[in-house]
């Protein structure tokens, strides 16, 4: 039956690596790191390595690999989802292990608004202003969602206990609550969210600094809010060894370190993601934005301790039943 | 009646109201489908529906809904042959059976194939040491459209055979033809428009699937992408132009299957 189905590109002595990615990373991967690693390999072992790449949600995309889609790599937004790909067995070696905590790249989070700035928002704070219309993805499925909660949620504290010397947890709840009264949408992704935007949804949109240069490149009528205080989203890169085959072992640990190497973090860089392994680099990105006090997840404790406390205990207990 | 004769005012404003109400529902939406498409002039078009991908998705599209339309067109005939010559103990529980995917959310049906074939399911786990996976292949797509569309065929078949004169059956039996004869020659022919139709309507119900095909393809685009999927990823991608593109052949495929559908059915019902 198989001969009467259209057959994907032929296979001839060729690799194919297939690579689960979150939303955003399709242009880097697609335009710059496929092409740039099969070259590379070629090169070195004169033989020619395939991408079959499929781009969603963090969240939709580890739970299509626990479910048993065939990845053999995964860029996720969160490193919790790494972590739930580690507790089902799905990956068993240790990413942190890894160059960088396993960290390939990393973005502020920003507000967009439209041209001109018709609402006056300079900060977080006035998304929560009456009237407002924010878009802002599911962080059920998404995990610039995810970051974005940590991102207002978390400036509200860096600034409070800048004033006070203490973080004060109940003003940055109120925040958050006020400006999910504002939310009228919750797309499934990052990227989902932005389009809805592009088409003239909403407001302002809070989502990864690189979405909004990757618009204004493409010449979208958007402005680029730069918050005082916001988290950097870090991505981590993760093997998912149970669908590896020893056969493609080598190849598959070859394009891990490659997204470390140079010419990887500059191609990052070239659309508009930061570099981690390099400061320099940064620096040849004209277009990003400065921020004043920006801070990590280290801030909460790392993941294992930001989403129970913040995405759970907060967000979705107190934001999300109250809303 | 007062209208009987002379100008009928009921007749021009009916009308104009029907179309008037389908304007918002139907007409503009598939409407602005197309003047998006296009917006970007005839060869960004043509270059989005040219794209390698794209023409993979449609492919990929038709073989599945093909295979899926065969099949249920085949069980279709078979189950409403059964179904009304003979009767027996849960008949009827059969009959709400095979019509239940209908009413069933595309994503549970797809949900439910994940939790009997995906690689952990109950039944999948063990053909996995046999290396056989179903679910993220063409497969997985086959049976999620054959799950989906299972009752329409059958649905479209079994009136014909209720209703259909026994007379010519018995007449062909008594002359000497046998069962299979009788069959081939007296009742499939009376159900020659009811197959076809109700294969066309299987077709251009799977070639739109979406909500279960999203769940057990894996969505590889170039792979295990259909063509809706591709619709959905590139809208999802930002790139709406070649979202719409794909859609427009969607839309105009959908359009020929009902003409075909409409105007030939004086041709195919004939007893």
């Amino acid at each position: 039956m198989s001969s009467c189905l259209p057959q994907p590109p032929a296979e001839s002595g060729g690799i194919n690596i297939t690579l689960y990615g979150f939303s955003i990373m399709k242009e880097s991967m697609e335009k710059a790191i496929y092409p740039g690693f099969a070259a590379q390999w070629k090169r070195d072992h004169n033989q020619d390595v395939r991408f079959t790449s499929s781009f969603a949600g963090s969240e939709t995309i580890t739970n299509q690999i626990l479910q048993g889609v065939s990845a053999d790599v995964a860029i996720l937004s969160i490193d919790r989802d790494a972590m739930r790909l580690k507790q089902s067995g799905f990956v068993t070696s240790d990413w942190h292990a890894l160059p960088h905590n396993g960290i390939v790249n990393k973005t502020p989070f920003v507000i967009l608004v439209k041209q001109g700035n018709p609402k006056g928002i300079h900060d977080f704070a006035d998304l929560a202003k009456p009237g407002v219309k924010v878009v802002h993805p599911d962080p059920v499925s998404s995990g610039g969602a995810q970051w974005s909660i940590l991102a207002i949620y978390g400036s509200e504290l860096v600034k409070s206990e800048k004033q006070s010397g203490e973080p004060d947890r109940a003003r940055a709840l109120q925040m958050l609550q006020a400006i999910w009264r504002n939310v009228i949408s919750t797309p499934g992704s990052a990227r989902e969210a932005r389009t809805q935007f592009e088409t003239g949804f909403g407001d302002a949109l809070v989502t990864y600094e690189l979405e909004g240069m990757l618009m204004k490149e493409a010449g979208k009528p958007v402005e680029i809010v730069t918050p005082q205080a916001t988290i950097f989203s870090e991505h981590p890169v993760v093997v998912i060894d149970r669908n590896v085959t020893a056969a493609k072992r080598p190849v598959v640990d070859a394009f891990i370190q490659y997204l470390w190497s140079d010419e990887a973090q500059k191609a990052f860089v070239k659309f508009h993601f930061y570099s981690v392994t390099n400061n320099a680099f940064n620096e040849e990105n004209k277009a990003f934005g400065h921020i004043e006090r920006p801070f990590t997840i280290d801030y909460f404790g790392g993941w294992s301790k930001a989403y129970p406390e913040v995405i759970e205990q907060v967000f979705k207990n107190q934001v999300q039943k109250t809303k | 009646m007062r209208h009987v004769r002379g100008f009928d005012v009921a007749r021009p404003l009916s009308i104009g109201m029907l179309v008037f109400m389908m304007l918002p529902l139907v007409f503009l939406p598939l409407a602005s489908i197309f003047i998006f498409g296009t917006s970007n002039g005839l060869g960004n078009f043509w270059a989005a529906l040219t794209a390698p991908e794209a023409i993979f998705a449609l492919k990929l599209s038709m073989a599945t809904s093909f295979w899926a339309t065969l099949f249920n067109v085949l069980f279709g005939l078979f189950a409403a042959y059964v179904l009304s010559r003979y009767n027996f103990l849960g008949r009827n529980a059969l009959i709400v059976t095979i019509s239940l995917p209908t009413a069933i959310p595309t994503a549970v049906a797809g949900f439910a194939l994940l939790l009997l074939w995906g690689p952990y399911g109950t039944l999948g786990r063990f053909l996995r040491p046999q290396g056989i996976q179903i679910m993220f292949t063409a497969g997985a797509i086959i049976l999620a459209n054959i799950f989906v569309t299972f009752p329409l065929a059958f649905g479209v078949i079994k009136p014909v055979f209720d209703t259909m004169s026994r007379s010519l059956e018995e007449a062909s039996a008594t002359i000497g033809a046998t069962r299979v004869q009788t069959f081939w020659h007296v009742t499939l022919p009376s159900l020659r428009g009811a197959i076809v139709s109700g294969a066309l309507l299987t077709f251009a119900r799977a070639v739109g699937e979406f909500g279960s095909t999203i769940l057990v393809s894996g969505n590889l685009a170039g792979r295990t992408q259909t063509a809706p999927l591709y619709i959905f990823a590139k809208f999802n991608e930002g790139q709406i132009e070649a979202a719409n593109a794909i859609a427009i052949v969607l839309a105009l495929f959908s359009f020929l299957i009902f003409s075909v559908l409409f105007f030939a059915r004086d041709w195919l019902d004939v007893d």
